[in-house]
Formats: C-alpha cells, structure tokens, sequence
C-alpha cells in the first residue's frame, strides 16, 4: 500500500538487469551453504565413507533435498515478514515453546561449538601442536577477535582456508572411484541395523541439515533487505547453496569410501581422515587436510556462538549487539562468552577422541532437527502469516518427510542403545 | 487484577455460574495516556464472541456475565482497537524513554476510578517468568540469596507499539497504519535512527511517512549508509525528495551516490531546484574526493564589506552552526581570498574592511583532492573545516570536521555492524 509507484518502477528495472539483480541479492545461500562445510561435517562425511562405503549416499541425497526445500521456506519467510525465526517462533506461539525452542538451539549449537573447537584441536595436533595448548588459544583468539576487533577481517582469511576442500572433487577424479557402486550406493537404500551405523547416519542427517542453519539463512535474508519482489532472485542463491552443501558432502564421502573404506580404517583422529586425501596429495595430505579443517572450524566456531546469542536475544528481547559491553547486553555476552568457554572445556579433556566426539556432536544436531523443524513448518504453512507465499503442498511434504526421516533415526538409535545397554 | 497473563485464559461464568468459554484477549482504543479496556473476546464452544468489557464482573478467578451468555449483544471492534494478547504480546515495541525496541513479555492492567485500563509493558524478567509460572518460585529462590527480581515496566505513555505489516487480514495492517508515531517524533534524530535500524523494512517506511520533514530528514542521515539507500527506495519518490530536500546537501548527494541511477535521477526531478542544484553539483565529484564529501552550503563574504555589513548579512543568512567555524572571503568572481574567524569579525572596529582582518594564507584542497588527504590535513593543523575550490580557486564548499571524523577514529570505532553475519 506504501510502496506502490516505486515498487512497480523496481520491477521494471530489475527485469531488465536480471543478471545484476541476482548478483545483488547472491550471497546468503551461498554462504550459509559453506557454513555447512564445518568440521561436524568433514568428520561425519569422512567416518561415514570410511565406515559404510557408499552404502549411506542415498541418506545424504535424501537429506539434501530435505534441507534444499528447508532452506528456501526459511528464506521465504524472512523475505515475507522481514523477520527472523526466533522473532517469529516467539510471537507466534508464546513464551514457552520460545523456551523449549530456544533450549533446542542452544544445546544444538553449544554442541556444534564442541566440534569446531574439536576441529580446531584435531587440525593442529596434525601440525603437532598439543590440543592444551591449541585450544585455549583458539578460544581467547575467537572472544578476542569478536570483542576487540572487526569479525569481516578474519572471514575472508578464513574462506581463503576452506577452499582446500576443492581437493575432494580433485581426488574424487583421481581416484576414478567405481561409479557403478556410487550410484547404486545413491539409489539403494540401505542401512545396517546396529548402534553404530545408526549414529553415522543420524550425524549424516543431523550435519546436513543443521538447525543452525535455518536461522543464519533466515536471519541474513532480513538484514539483506531481500523482500517479496527481490525474493525470486534470492531464491536462485538459496537453492545453490543447499545444493553446495550436499555435494560438498558427495565428494567426501566417495573419496572416503574409495580410499578408506577398502584398507577398514577407523577415523578416530584427523591424521585418519587425512588419508583419504592421501592419492592427490601423498605426504602433503596432512597439511592439505590440516589446513581446511582449521579454517572451517575457526570460522564456524567464532560465527556459532555469536548466532546463537543473537537469536536468543532476540526472542526473548534482550539488548543484544557485540558494540555492547557486560553491563549493557549481560545475557548476549554472557551466553556467547559461556558458550565458548564451554566448548573449549569438553575439548580439553585429554584422553576424549576426537572425531568420535564430533559425530556425537552432529547426533545431537539431527535429534534435535525434528523439533525446530514442526515450528518452521507451522510457521511457514501459515496462511494467516505468510499469504500466498506460505507452503504449498510440495515443500509442506517433503518438510514433514526429513522430520519424520530425522525422528525414526533418533528412536532407532535410542532403541539400539537401550537394547545393548 | 494487575497483568494480562493472569486473567487470559480464566473462566467466563453465566449469572447462574454455568461456565461458557475462557477470556482470550482484551481490545483498548489506542488514546489518551491510559487507555480503558472497551471489549472482551470470549472463546466459547461455538466460537469466539466480541463483547463490552462493561457486560463482564470480575471475581475471584473468574469473570461472570451480567446477563446470559445469548442475551449478552455482541460488540464490534472499530477498526483503531487494539487487541492486547494478539496485538501487542510477545511483539516488539519502542520504549521512548529508553529509545530501544524491547518485547512485551506481560501488560499491567490497573483499575483506575473504576475502569480498567491498560497502564505498562512489562519487558522485564518478571514478566517472562510470570508467563511460564515461575514468577513466585524465581522471587522465593532470589529472597534466599538476599535480592530482589528487578521490575521492567515501561509506563504505557512511554510505549509506541511498532507496525507488523501481517498480509493476512487488511484490517489488522490498517489498525497499525492508523497509529501515528507521534512519541517516537520527540526522541533526538540520532534516536531515531538507532530504533529504526531494529525495525523491519516495512516499519521503518511508515516512521519516514509519518514524521515531520524535518525530523525525518536529520534522522535519516544519522542512519546507517546502506539502510539509507534502502529507506529512500520504499519511500513514495514524492516523500524521498521532500525529505532530501531537507538534508544537508552533502548527506543528501551521498546517499544519492548509493541509489541505481534511475532512481537518482527521478529524485533529483522531484526536488526544488535550487536543492537540486546543489545536489547535483555534490554529485559530479567521486565520492571519495573533498568534492564528494563536501557541502556547498557556505558563508562567503565580498571583502569590501565592513565588518558591520558583514554582521548583518551573516544576521540575514543564519548559516547553520557548523559553516560559522570559519568565514570565507572571496573576491567579485568568488575566487576564495582568505579566512577570518567569527570572532577576528566581532572585536573588529565597526568600519574596517573584512579584506583589512582577514587572514590571506588560507589552507584550501581540490576538489579532486583524496578524503584521506583531506582529513590528515583537518588533524595536522587541528582545523575544525577546510575550504574546497575549483581549478579557477573559485570557492565551492567546506569539508567540516564531521565530514572526516571517521577517517580519524582508529579502527573498530566505528559503529560495528554484525548482525548480517552472525545470527
């Protein structure tokens, strides 16, 4: 009603430089979707092509497509009601669901932070740094950085890091892995009915599709200031960084099972899964694997807390701001700092395994997905909230088909775990 | 009866005690400082059901009706009400006195001369562990370590409730659109600015709507840059140019610099011309050279004049505070000459020439000249504004001091911007 001239005029002119609206509005997806290319998911990737082969690819193909139709409702519904989710799960169903959604997020993020700062110590013990040491650094660096300086300057450095992982692709060529085995790997489904796998595959699902995620694309979409007409163009950038995510995870699970699954070795530690980088990079595979891991853990470690305070403060309506001091925003800097500090705690407990620690990490995650899951769907099915942009029966479906994939994952793994106990 | 959550959901009985439905939510008219609850919305097994407020007897926990539930008429809400538990509860507001957006957590309510009326938000904890339960059980466990929960209520004449644009109902977007933001015009334009940078996109347009010209311009340029850009594209062109208009001309190129060049040029069309004028000379300059940063608001002054005449047209111009730091003398061709305080001009004898007390060595950059530059130059010789002039020496503005003060804050000064990566 306020903007009708002018958003008729944009119209116009946005069909006429189509290329450079989409480079405009790109960004959020793509980055979200190399936020997903964290440790939890380079180690589960890695476990679970060591392990399994490439006996779980459909489960990956399976949560891709959950997380692609996932991303975008979030994405849609930050660009309809310029909200994020936690502003939206608190005003429409109250103060307690906002607590038990929030507790959701908190512990899922909270073990997140566990597996980067596990990343973190995992990547330098390959250089041969003592995780004692490397650890506290990295969390005093990490509230450092985001308290004294600008978080922008390190995130470039950062990306420059991660892009190691184009070594997977590159392996995966040379490797010439036996394709026919891939796709049927991709097509079959199949799991084995034991404690173990069960909690591959759930940290599968749960690294995939973290919920993290939901809120950091929603989020971004807001403070883009992507609306409804920009939104077709946003939506392009959402798709290919769902997408990102799920071949990211391809690649590493076929170089895993081509390289590591044959010789049955069990990653237990980093310089384990560096070897599947072994066939490109020979005695470099270390550094090569070292590298990418300490920046995508460092990178998600300092984004993860922050996120997560944010998104708490803002449901609760607390001040929030990293400009802030203790005694202005004392719940933001208190959870971010705790969270850190927490993190970096269950680390250092020396005699933990780390990868292993991670998976576990990634099965919390896909527990926890079904519950953020039913308030994304109901908010986003909403006609009341979202007009002629809410679901439609498709993204309706398929939403509720990844929640019930990620339940019956968790019971499984629940009931297996009482049976041996 | 002193906070919604405690009588939301609480039995509605007939005259005959025979239960009918629950208490969902309460309407007010949104006037005056206190406003009165007017109407009841009832949830009753056949759906809900609009009521006066006055047709309902409060009890101990429960309301009863004055009459049966079928002999009691049902009400119409005017399209101002406001209904607190879906209107305001768990939304965002603005608290004027603190000039930060907060979230209802809980209302207070308070019968005054026998009404009931709508007194506060409660943004505070309190109000959240009310709305869990856990309100006396908090204030037991808190009197055993010897503290006391802290209150968060703001008065409700201290509340400006904040526009959803929902796209569900029209009515209930017009019942937003309908309260004016009258409150929030009295809080400082710097503010302003902070408590629209945490609304939605929408929001924000209709505060730019709603404020005086004035306000909205010196309050649009405390906004961060990027948002600027953003506001002034929502905005109706008509609005955009007249709140352009009103800004300084520098800030208003600036945020010009930012818009696809379509857009700028219908602006610059809509504005009075001799704003445009200035704008679209600002705009010629690239944005990072003193011409692009400079205003062409300026106080030059002929040099034959005496330092009376001089007086007396500076009496007539009222230039704005920041372009008096220093005065600017230029020949007949407006070809800049040399500087002279305010004061150097109030101490001098009534009938010298300015050209007599003006101080002819006078610091002056290019247009052309990089900011950086301009700024380092500002620092060493601890200037408060600099003289721009074109390839002719001809005088065509001022950088001021506050035009560069961010180029001279050491890093991470600046106001730090997260929100886009972290959230």
């Amino acid at each position: 009603m306020i903007r009708t001239a002018s958003a008729v005029r944009r119209r116009a002119r946005i069909r006429r430089g189509t290329l450079l609206a989409f480079l405009a509005v790109m960004g959020p997806g793509i980055i979200t979707g190399f936020a997903g290319n964290d440790a939890g998911g380079v180690a589960t990737y890695t476990a679970v092509g060591a392990h399994y082969g490439f006996a779980m690819l459909w489960l990956l193909l399976l949560s891709t497509a959950g997380l692609v139709v996932i991303q975008e409702m979030c994405a849609r519904m930050g660009a309809v009601t310029g909200k994020g989710l936690s502003d939206l799960i608190r005003e429409r169903f109250g103060v307690r669901w906002t607590i038990v959604a929030m507790i959701a997020l908190l512990v899922a993020n909270g073990s997140n932070v566990v597996a980067e700062f596990a990343g973190v110590a995992a990547s330098l013990e390959l250089l041969g740094i003592e995780r004692v040491v490397s650890v506290p650094a990295a969390a005093i660096a990490i509230w450092a950085l985001v308290v004294f300086f600008s978080y922008r300057v390190v995130e470039r450095a950062l990306f420059v890091l991660v892009l190691a992982f184009v070594a997977y692709p590159v392996t995966a060529l040379i490797v010439k892995p036996d394709w026919d085995a891939v796709l049927k790997g991709v097509v079959l489904p199949t799991i084995p009915a034991e404690q173990a796998a069960l909690i591959a595959a759930l940290a599968l699902v749960g690294t995939t599709i973290t919920p993290y995620m939901q809120f950091y694309i929603q989020a971004s979409i807001v403070d883009k200031g992507i609306d409804r007409e920009l939104y077709r163009f946003a939506r392009v950038d959402v798709y290919l960084g769902a997408l990102l995510t799920g071949l990211n995870g391809f690649f590493i699970v076929v170089v895993a099972g081509a390289v590591l699954f044959p010789s049955h070795v069990t990653v237990n530690s980093a310089a384990d899964a560096a070897q599947a980088l072994g066939p490109l990079a020979g005695a470099q595979s270390k550094l090569l694997f070292g590298v990418g891991l300490f920046g995508a853990s460092l990178l998600a470690a300092t984004v993860m807390p922050l996120s997560t305070s944010y998104a708490i403060c803002e449901a609760f309506g607390w001040e929030s701001g990293i400009s802030r001091n203790f005694r202005e925003a004392p719940v933001f800097m208190g959870l971010f700092t705790l969270l850190i500090v927490v993190g970096a705690l269950v680390v250092l407990s020396p005699s933990v395994p780390l990868i292993p620690l991670i998976l576990v990490s990634q099965n919390v995650n896909g527990l926890l997905l079904p519950i953020v899951l039913v308030f994304i769907l109901k908010l986003a099915g909403d006609r009341a909230l979202m007009g002629d942009q809410a679901n439609g029966r498709v993204s309706q479906i398929v939403g509720v088909g990844t929640a019930l994939l990620a339940s019956a994952l968790s019971v499984g793994l629940v009931v297996t775990t009482l049976i041996r106990g | 009866m002193p906070y919604l959550s405690e009588i939301q959901h609480r039995r509605v009985i007939e005259p005959n005690g025979n239960e009918v439905g629950k208490l969902a939510d309460v309407a007010v008219v949104p006037q005056g400082q206190f406003p009165a609850a007017q109407w009841a919305i009832l949830t009753t097994p056949s759906g809900e059901k609009i009521i006066r407020w006055g047709d309902l007897a409060q009890e101990i926990g429960h309301f009863r009706l004055r009459s049966r539930l079928e002999t009691t008429p049902d009400a119409q809400l005017p399209s101002e009400a406001l209904r607190l538990a879906r209107d305001l509860l768990d939304k965002q507001i603005v608290d004027t006195h603190g000039a930060k957006v907060v979230r209802v957590n809980d209302l207070q309510l308070s019968e005054v001369e026998g009404q009931l009326r709508l007194v506060g938000a409660d943004v505070g904890l309190r109000g959240l562990l009310r709305r869990v339960g856990a309100e006396s059980l908090a204030e037991r466990v808190a009197g055993l370590a010897g503290r006391r929960l802290p209150r968060g209520i703001i008065p409700w004449h201290l509340v400006e409730p904040l526009e959803t644009a929902s796209p569900d109902a029209a009515k209930t977007a017009a019942v937003r659109l309908t309260i004016p933001h009258a409150k929030l015009a009295l809080l400082h334009p710097a503010d302003i600015a902070d408590v629209v940078e945490e609304m939605t996109a929408d929001e924000r347009v209709a505060v730019f709507q709603q404020l005086d010209l004035e306000t909205a311009a010196e309050a649009l340029q405390e906004v961060e840059p990027e948002m600027q850009a953003a506001i002034v594209s929502d905005l109706p062109e008509e609005r955009a140019a007249d709140i352009l208009e009103e800004m300084d001309p520098d800030e208003a190129a600036d945020l010009l610099q930012d818009l696809p060049e379509e857009r700028r040029e219908e602006l610059v069309e809509l504005m009075e011309k001799e704003e445009a004028k200035d704008v679209e000379e600002l705009l010629t300059y690239p944005q990072e050279s003193a011409g692009g940063i400079m205003t062409s608001d300026v106080v030059a002054l002929g040099g034959e004049l005496t330092a009376a005449q001089a007086i007396d047209e500076l009496r007539v111009k009222k230039p704005d505070p920041e372009l008096t730091y220093y005065l600017y003398v230029v020949d007949g061709e407006g070809r800049l000459d040399g500087v002279l305080s305010l004061r150097d001009l109030v101490v001098a004898p009534p009938e010298t020439k300015v050209n007599a007390i003006m101080d002819p060595h006078v610091l002056r950059v290019d247009a052309e000249t990089p900011k950086e530059e301009v700024a380092s130059l500002i620092a060493k010789y601890d200037l408060l504004a600099l003289p721009v002039v074109d390839a002719r020496r001809k005088l065509i503005g001022t950088v001021t001091i506050d035009d560069v003060v961010e180029l001279m804050l050491p890093r991470g000064w600046k106001k730090r911007s997260l929100r886009s990566i972290a959230r």
